[in-house]
C-alpha cells in the first residue's frame, strides 16, 4: 500500500535487524526440536507453547511487516495484541515454572490461587489505568496488561529465584531455565529504564530483539546439555556462613 | 487467615511491588511504550490513542 494514507508503507529493518529476527526464529524453534529430541516436550509443555506460539507471531509479524511496514497501523496493531497473547503465555510458562519448584511441598492448589487472583488483580489494574482513554480502549488495555504483566513476571521470577535458593533446588535443568528467564526480564527491565530516561528510540532497536534472541537460546543449550537427572551441587548454588 | 486469603494478600503484594518497580524505572517517561516478545523490531514508538482523537 503507498501513499500517505495510515497504512502506507515504510522501509523494512536494516540487514542487522533481519538477521537478529531470523536468528530469534531459528532459536525458538530450536527449542522444541530439543525438547522433542530430548524427549522433554510434555514436561515443559508450556515453555514449548510459548515459544510456539512465539514463532508464528514472529512470521506473521514478518508478514505484516513486509506489505505494510514498520510505521503502519497494522504491524502496530498486529504488534501489541500479539505481545499481550505473549506475555500471557509467558506468565503461564512462568506459573508452570513454580509448580515445578514447589511441587514437592504440594504446593500446587495455592500456586494456581495467587496466579490467577495475580493475574486478574494485574487485568484489573490495566483496566482502571485506561478505563479514562475512551478511543482505542482494547489496544490501550492490551499494551498496558502486557507491560504490567512484564513487571509481574520480573517480580515473579525473583520470588521464584528466592524459592530456589531457600529450598536447595538442584535440577540443574531448572535452575538453568528459571536463570535465563530472570536475567530476560532483568534485561528488559533495564532497557525499558534506558529508553525512558534517554528518550532514545535507537536504544531498543537492537537491544530489545536481541533479547528475544537470548531466552530461546539459553533454554535450548539447557535443554540440550543436560538432561533431567543432571544436579548441581547446592555449594555451588548458594555459599551458607556458618 | 485461611489459605484463600493468604493467597490474596500475597498476589495484590506482589502486584503492588511490580507496579513500584514500574513506576520507579518509568519516572522520567515521555509517554514510552516499551514492549517486545521475540526477536521482531519494535514498532515505531507512539500510542495508539493518541494518534487520532
Amino acid at each position: 500500500m503507498e501513499g500517505d494514507g495510515p497504512g502506507r508503507k515504510e522501509s523494512m529493518p536494516g540487514p542487522l535487524g533481519l538477521t537478529i529476527w531470523f536468528l530469534g526464529t531459528v532459536f525458538e524453534l530450536m527449542f522444541v526440536v530439543c525438547s522433542l529430541a530430548r524427549k522433554s516436550f510434555i514436561r515443559y509443555f508450556p515453555l514449548n507453547l510459548y515459544l510456539i506460539l512465539s514463532t508464528s507471531v514472529s512470521i506473521a509479524r514478518f508478514f505484516i511487516l513486509s506489505t505494510y511496514g514498520n510505521r503502519s497501523d497494522q504491524y502496530m496493531y498486529f504488534y501489541y495484541y500479539s505481545d499481550a497473547l505473549l506475555t500471557l503465555a509467558l506468565y503461564i510458562a512462568l506459573i508452570s515454572l513454580y509448580s515445578h519448584v514447589l511441587g514437592e511441598l504440594r504446593a500446587g492448589a495455592y500456586v494456581k490461587w495467587v496466579a490467577v487472583l495475580l493475574l486478574l488483580g494485574t487485568a484489573g489494574f490495566s483496566y482502571a489505568v485506561v478505563v479514562q482513554s475512551t478511543a482505542r480502549l482494547s489496544t490501550s488495555f492490551a499494551y498496558q496488561l502486557s507491560q504490567n504483566l512484564y513487571f509481574v513476571g520480573l517480580v515473579l521470577t525473583y520470588i521464584l529465584w528466592g524459592a530456589v535458593l531457600k529450598l536447595r533446588e538442584t535440577r540443574t535443568r531448572l535452575v538453568q531455565i528459571i536463570l535465563s528467564l530472570g536475567l530476560y526480564f532483568s534485561g528488559y527491565a533495564a532497557s525499558y529504564a534506558l529508553l525512558n530516561f534517554s528518550g532514545e528510540y535507537s536504544v531498543s532497536r537492537y537491544l530489545c530483539p536481541l533479547l528475544g534472541c537470548f531466552l530461546p537460546l539459553s533454554w535450548s543449550l539447557t535443554i540440550l546439555r543436560y538432561d533431567d537427572e543432571s544436579r548441581l551441587v547446592p555449594a555451588r548454588l548458594v555459599a551458607v556462613p556458618r | 487467615m485461611s489459605r484463600k486469603l493468604g493467597a490474596l494478600v500475597l498476589a495484590m503484594g506482589i502486584l503492588v511491588g511490580a507496579m513500584g518497580i514500574k513506576t520507579v524505572l518509568s519516572s522520567s517517561t515521555k509517554g514510552t511504550v516499551m514492549m517486545a516478545n521475540g526477536p521482531a523490531p519494535l514498532p515505531e514508538p507512539r500510542l495508539p490513542d493518541k494518534k487520532k482523537p
